[in-house]
This record gives C-alpha cells, structure tokens and sequence, in this order.
C-alpha cells in the first residue's frame, strides 16, 4: 500500500510541476517579454539619441560619412502612425532572434535606408512588445517615418498587406518579386522599404509583407516630417 | 518530492517557509532567464522573417 501512495503522490506532484512550469511560461511569453523588449527599445531609442545629439556639432560641418551599421547594434528609429502616436521602435542591423528581442531587424543583405534597392524590415506580430501586432491595418497611403540622426525618410504604403509563404524571398529583393507576380508592388528600381511579419498572429505558416517607397527626405535639423506631426 | 525537500531543510517551520520562498524564486529566475529563453524559438512566434534572407 505504501509503494502506491508514494507512486500516486510522486504522480501528482510532477503534474502540478509541469502545470506550474507552463503558467510560468505563458506568463514568461505575454508578458516578460513584452516588459523586457519596451525597455530594451526605449534604451536603445535614447542611447541613439545621445549618440546622435553628440555628433549632431560635428555633422553642422559637412556630411559626415555614413558609418556602417554594426551586426546587432541600433541604428535607426522607426515611425508609424498607424500603430499609434507613440509608436517607434529602434531597427537593429540583422534578424537573429537575438537582435529582433530588442526591436525592429533590418535584414543584412538589403539595401541601406534611403538607398537605391530595398530596405526590409522584419518585426515581432507577437510577444516581445507585439511591435507589428496591427501589421494588417495597414493601408495604402500610410506614411513610414524613419530617421537615422541626420535625416527623416518618409515612406508611403503602396497597397494593403500581402500574405505569403515563408520561403517567398522574393518579397526582399531590390525590386520586390513576390511568388505571385500580381502582387509585385513595383515596376522598375527605386527606393523601396519592406516590412515583413508573421501570420496567423501567433503562428508562423505564413508571413504578412507590406511594401512603401520613399517619398520624402528631410534632414533632421528641419524638424518632424508633416507625417509625424498630425 | 516536495515533501522530501522540505524535510531535509533545516530550522523550524517559518524557517524552512522562508527558505522554500527563496528556492522558489531562484527557480523562477532561472526559468526566466535561461530556460524560457531557451525554449522560446521552439515555439512559431519568432518566425517573423522570410526565409534565408
């Protein structure tokens, strides 16, 4: 009798562990992380800001070159109003889940921000702060502001989100060619940004990309773009 | 297992509740730290990026 009691007791006590272990877990996923990637982004925001503030004297003497973006380092802020008034995250350089932890990842092998080619974003729909959690009320039209210190780059949405495959890598090429040809958001070369993310919300089936070219650029020492400022 | 632990911590009752509420949290930041970290890229929610890009 004293063996069972201990195999029904030792039973229990492992389900109730593993019942324990996966309400931490869940906790961990929606809102640990969510904690940890808000104050991870707003210390990377402010530490670009004190860079650029530093460096904002020297640039009013020429062009200052532009530095190469350091694998996992923040080097820009990006803006959009769609997801709110407040909304910016910092873009660091490459998509490790390590670096996509503490903001937006720009994918090493597309262009640079502002540049000829395709600038391509990737962003957590879900936990980690869900930066892209409204990525589907995107809409034609709507601005994306990102500026890396000197200038404001504004982008303009050129159709609603597309829905694709994970393997559709076409969507980040310097002029994007997605899987399905009719989807293509542009004819020839310019200066392009994509935006992509995961879908369903919490699953990873499929991915939601959404395309803008730029529009606009200003530099810093103007001020806000009209974009910003409504 | 959980009784077995509590009866081999030293002191009293309140003692031992305290030290049980210490093991706890060292358990629960380790869980936190490293494990949950660990596990979470196992799960479909980092998969944000197209692949091979």
């Amino acid at each position: 009798m004293r063996s069972v009691r201990v195999v029904v007791r030792s039973l229990s006590e492992l389900c109730i562990t593993v019942g324990v272990l996966l309400v931490l877990f869940v906790v961990y996923l929606l809102y640990w992380t969510g904690i940890r990637a808000d104050s991870a982004a707003d210390s990377e925001i402010s530490r670009l800001q004190d860079r650029w503030s530093r460096a904002g004297a020297t640039a009013e003497h020429g062009a200052r070159r532009p530095a190469a973006y350091r694998d996992g380092a923040a080097f820009a802020v990006m803006y959009i109003p769609r997801f709110g008034r407040d909304w910016a995250r910092p873009v660091l350089q490459n998509t490790e889940p390590g670096t996509l932890r503490r903001g937006l990842g720009h994918y090493s092998r597309t262009a640079r921000l502002g540049e000829r080619g395709n600038f391509a974003v990737a962003g957590h729909r879900r936990t980690h702060g869900d930066p892209f959690r409204d990525f589907p009320a995107l809409r034609p039209g709507d601005p994306v502001v990102v500026s890396d210190g000197r200038t404001w780059y504004t982008y303009t949405l050129t159709r609603r989100p597309y829905r694709t495959l994970p393997d559709d890598t076409g969507v980040v090429a310097p002029l994007p060619a997605p899987l399905d040809p009719d989807a293509a958001p542009f004819r020839r070369p310019g200066r392009y940004l994509t935006l992509t993310t995961c879908d369903p919300e919490w699953g990873s089936s499929h991915r939601l990309i959404a395309w803008a070219r730029l529009d606009a650029t200003r530099p810093v020492a103007s001020g806000k773009p009209a974009a910003l400022r409504r | 297992m959980y009784g077995w632990i509590w009866r081999h911590l030293p002191g009293n009752a309140i003692v031992r509740a305290l030290i049980s509420l210490v093991l706890i949290a060292g358990v629960v930041f380790l869980l936190f730290q490293y494990v949950f970290p660990w596990a979470e890229p196992l799960l479909p929610f980092n998969d944000v990026t197209v692949d091979g890009a």
